[in-house]
């Protein structure tokens, strides 16, 4: 086995894989050595990483492997391929009538030809669901946990413990310095070099004739920051998969209509939904006769239970807790809990109806009876007549091969009501009664025809439209509850901050000493040389010591 | 004059500023090589000259940009020409932040004429002032947009510093093979840039000519069950066909050179919203950009970035690396904020869902992504100088795609009408 002398000329014993001496900076690699002519690689300042330990058990290999930034690299490569590849053809989840996958098959062979089959077969029109795409956003979660732990670490060491007097070679292997004859007094010229130095916001140390500045360090935990910022923007993303975090349902009202949330305490009300178009007035030439909406809002009022919840024997006891109008962008939150507008209907819709009972011997009159078609009561009394209700169908559609009565849809496009009616004349376990309130329903389904027991007994009728209470509008809003939000902000907040120190500031450190009558001076920073450069050199001739830009750079060139 | 109109001309006067300024760099630069005299206080003279002009130039386009918002009520940042004009406006401002940190002359000369090039990109689509239907109006949305913009238009800076870079280290004397591909993707990517040249050139003429041909099309469809449905398209190209819709017969048509004939028909398999129309155009385009290259070769007699290299070797290539990269990492977390936080933002309040996959949002991500990437190699693999300069400008096309081309290619929420 091959043993590596890790012990400095300073006699500071470093750890295996140290690139320069964490106490006086020499260079401790034999490649880099042997250039001494090229600037020095001052990466987390020559520190030894977990990774690059020799030896390498499992772990360590998938420890190396995550800390790799070019590995890094690769995982955001891939995963912007992906993502473009995703976007060639619609992904499947834009279609919402669509759910088999032989459908999907069907409609981008159709649509898109062979190209299109081709891309169905391949999984690229559900890739941001795919199992691959996922797993490279882990990995790369992966990826930035390991990295920034294997390099925030040995940086927090060797920032922490700065020594100001540097090895020459460590000095004048900088990307910038400067070598001259020493000024003629010299700890005169360093006490003024300090007060340039301090002017522009260097903290200064000095050990003899050494001397150390620095500024910004905090602009180096800029990356692990945002870094951090990212973990948690990733595992809120995760956890938006934890079904009792989420919530994402569509709620249909009609003009006055409340109703419950499921699953929630709360309920709400639509006041009133309004729809308004631009007048061809406010419309350029182009778009005069088009039509062009301005604005959608619903009216809404959001209550909580509070008594009698989950009682369905009991009417709940509801408490005003917000009032909004919801529009496109200004949705109603309340507790976590939004209402977004979604959709309308602008369809006339029945709400109510409130029927009289006729005895058809008699003439005679009972009732009305008040009939809610969404939400209607169990019983009613109309006189000597009670009348029991046994079914509704909110989209009557006849019978199927079984004889039995079934609903379209839920939506109460032609409203059925099945009553059991008791009362004088009847059998006692009651007759039948099948009841269409839209007298368009009643002549298409042949409500006499099915009634044929009752008919000319008795007949629910609607005398006068002050009877019929009518729904000009119907809002479907958005109800989403999304308890990993927060934590996405916060993650993005976290990113955002630390990205802008790392970026908008410099870390800068200066190092200086003087052997036998010159003066070397190394600068380093992690990111923008030409600024350093430029400060330097002012502050240098502040000192009197005059020296160009140009001078300063000791830089490969860049080819 | 009503204060549309008043605004129409500012953004008039500001491009004929901008374009001012350019011609004023070019003799800050030219002075170098045509005077025996090589005087670099003359260069900081006329590169004065020409900062200022920009900046007279800004002020009008900023003129422009507030009377539009005084007489549409509301931000003019809602389709393709306000957004690509307001574009244009960021990378000027960005363009004077990055000047006044590097004082570099060259980024002059190259930025104005991508600014100028924006313009005349948004003059295309229509300029009328439409009112805002619900969904677009947000303040979130505003910021979103303005600050995506900014942080574009720094990448865009960038860009333009790394095309130089580009242009100065690439020898254009090597013969070697690896000298000559560099030397080729350098010359390739100047014709890209005058094919968007010849795609403004012929727009703008057959415009003012008021050229005009239409065809209808006459579509037969067979669905699942074997009923057939016929559908009736009319068309209406600006351009004279080079390629005509797939069996479109000629309504009413303008003559060009003597005939109304088109070339070539477009084959059946092309789909897509208007794709013949668009053939057509990026033909036209292809066209004219390749006349007016070989109209330059014949003048230089070299390749184009020969005739370049040479005015630019007085600049140190490092300097340019290091504006390219600041630049990018100023408009870094721009983009990021704008791009996508505030994005999110407002997806979140407009949608209901912060993120959705939507093409726009995946290609800013992939922009993202691709900026991402282009810090990591810099700063951690220590990709410097023709490697990174490389990025900047495939970045910067990516950003171009993401703005552009997903809204031509690509349909979405994000799709605004009245694309040619």
């Amino acid at each position: 086995m091959l043993f590596e002398n890790t012990k400095c000329e300073c006699g500071h014993q470093n750890p295996v894989g140290t690139v320069l001496c964490e106490y006086c900076g020499m260079p401790l690699i034999e490649e880099i050595k042997t250039d001494p002519a090229s600037p020095l690689e001052m990466r987390y300042d020559g520190m030894a990483r977990r990774s690059q330990k020799s030896n390498p058990n499992l772990v360590d290999r998938i420890w190396r492997f995550f800390s790799s930034v070019r590995v890094a690299v690769w995982l955001i490569v891939l995963t912007l391929i992906g993502a473009a590849l995703g976007t060639i053809y619609p992904q499947e989840s834009t279609f919402i009538n669509l759910k088999t996958s032989e459908e999907f098959r069907n409609y981008y062979k159709q649509e898109y030809g062979t190209m299109g089959e081709i891309y169905h077969a391949l999984g690229l029109s559900r890739v941001y669901e795919s199992w691959w795409f996922v797993g490279l956003l882990v990995m790369i979660g992966t990826s930035l946990v390991i990295c920034s732990l294997d390099r925030v670490l040995p940086l927090y060491r060797a920032l922490s413990k700065q020594q100001v007097r540097k090895h020459l070679q460590f000095i004048t292997r900088q990307q910038v310095v400067y070598q001259g004859p020493e000024p003629q007094d010299r700890m005169a010229w360093l006490d003024k070099f300090e007060q340039a130095l301090k002017k522009k916001r260097y903290r200064v140390w000095r050990d003899g004739d050494a001397l150390m500045a620095e500024k910004n360090r905090f602009s180096r935990w800029g990356p692990y920051i945002n870094h951090i910022g990212l973990i948690i923007f990733l595992l809120a993303i995760l956890g938006r998969g934890v079904p009792a975090w989420n919530m994402d349902q569509y709620i249909t009202l009609y003009d006055g209509e409340t109703q419950q949330i499921p699953n929630t305490h709360y309920y709400v009300k639509n006041e009133k939904f309004t729809v308004e178009y631009y007048s061809d007035e406010e419309l350029p030439q182009s778009l005069k006769g088009t039509v062009r909406p301005k604005l959608f809002n619903t009216r809404a009022i959001l209550y909580e239970c509070t008594a009698n919840c989950d009682d369905p024997s009991k009417e709940p006891v509801l408490v005003e807790v917000k009032k909004h109008d919801i529009r496109m962008n200004q949705p109603l939150t309340y507790k976590g809990l939004s209402l977004y507008q979604f959709d309308y209907n602008d369809k006339p819709k029945l709400l109510s109806v409130s029927p009289v009972l006729v005895d058809k011997t008699t003439g005679e009159k009972y009732g009305p009876i008040h009939l809610s078609i969404r939400d209607p009561a169990l019983t009613y009394e109309a006189g000597p007549y009670t009348l029991t209700l046994k079914d509704k169908f909110m989209d009557f559609g006849g019978f199927d091969s079984e004889g039995r009565p079934m609903s379209k849809s839920r939506e109460p496009n032609a409203p059925a009501f099945i009553f059991i009616i008791k009362g004088p004349d009847l059998p006692e376990n009651g007759e039948t009664y099948i009841y269409f309130p839209n007298q368009i329903d009643k002549v298409r389904f042949g409500q006499d025809i099915l009634n044929k027991a009752l008919v000319d007994k008795l007949e629910l009728r609607v005398e006068g439209m002050e009877n019929v209470s009518i729904a000009e509008n119907a809002s479907t809003l958005n109800v989403r509850m999304d308890r990993a939000m927060p934590f996405v902000w916060t993650g993005a907040g976290i990113f955002l901050f630390g990205v802008v120190i790392g970026l908008y500031w410099n870390h800068r450190r200066i190092w200086l000493r003087f052997d036998d009558g010159v003066l070397s001076l190394g600068a380093h920073t992690n990111k923008n040389h030409y600024g350093l450069k430029t400060e330097l050199a002012v502050m240098m001739n502040k000192s009197g010591i005059e020296v160009t830009v140009e001078r300063l750079d000791n830089r490969r060139k860049t080819v | 004059m009503n204060l549309y109109e008043f605004s129409q001309r500012a953004l008039m006067t500001a491009m004929l500023v901008y374009s001012a300024s350019f011609f004023i760099y070019m003799i800050a630069l030219g002075g170098k090589k045509w005077s025996s005299r090589k005087s670099p206080e003359r260069t900081q003279k006329w590169g004065w000259y020409g900062f200022a002009a920009a900046a007279v130039g800004l002020a009008a386009h900023v003129t422009f940009f507030v009377t539009r918002w005084m007489a549409a009520g509301h931000i003019p940042t809602s389709n393709m020409y306000e957004f690509m004009t307001m574009l244009a406006m960021a990378i000027m401002m960005a363009f004077i932040v990055i000047y006044l940190i590097y004082r570099n002359v060259l980024l002059g000369a190259f930025t104005l004429p991508l600014a100028v090039i924006i313009i005349a990109y948004a003059s295309v689509f229509p300029s009328e002032i439409q009112p805002l239907i619900p969904s677009l109006n947000s303040n979130w949305l505003r910021l979103h947009v303005t600050t995506a913009a900014l942080g574009e238009a720094f990448f865009a800076v960038g860009f333009t510093a790394a095309l130089v870079q580009l242009l100065r280290v690439v020898d254009f004397t090597r013969t070697d093979k690896a000298g000559m591909r560099a030397r080729r993707w350098v010359e390739s990517f100047l014709l890209v840039i005058l094919i968007v040249v010849g795609f403004l050139i012929s727009v703008f003429s057959f415009r003012i000519a008021g050229y005009e041909v239409e065809y209808r099309q006459v579509k037969v469809s067979v669905d699942q069950f074997g009923q057939q449905t016929t559908t009736e398209r009319l068309v209406t190209y600006n351009l004279p066909p080079i390629v005509k819709p797939h069996g479109g017969e000629i309504m009413a048509a303008d003559t060009f050179l003597g005939t109304t004939d088109s070339l070539f028909e477009a084959p059946s398999w092309l789909k897509g919203v208007n794709a013949d129309r668009k053939l057509n155009t990026i033909l036209w385009s292809i066209i004219s950009g390749l006349i007016l290259y070989g109209l330059l070769r014949l003048i230089a007699r070299k390749q184009l970035g020969a005739v370049i290299h040479p005015r630019l070797s007085d600049i140190n290539p490092d300097d340019l690396d290091e504006i390219s990269y600041r630049s990018i990492a100023i408009g870094y977390p721009l983009f990021t904020l704008g791009g996508l936080i505030f994005a999110m933002i407002w997806a979140q309040v407009a949608w209901s869902r912060f993120w959705g996959w939507d093409p726009k949002e995946v290609w800013a991500l992939i922009t993202w992504l691709f900026y991402t990437a282009y810090l990591h190699l810099r700063l951690s693999r220590g990709w410097i100088g023709a490697k990174s300069a490389w990025l900047a400008v495939v970045g910067f096309l990516v950003v171009l795609f993401t703005l552009i081309g997903v809204n031509l290619v690509i349909a979405g929420l994000h799709s605004y009408a009245g694309v040619s």
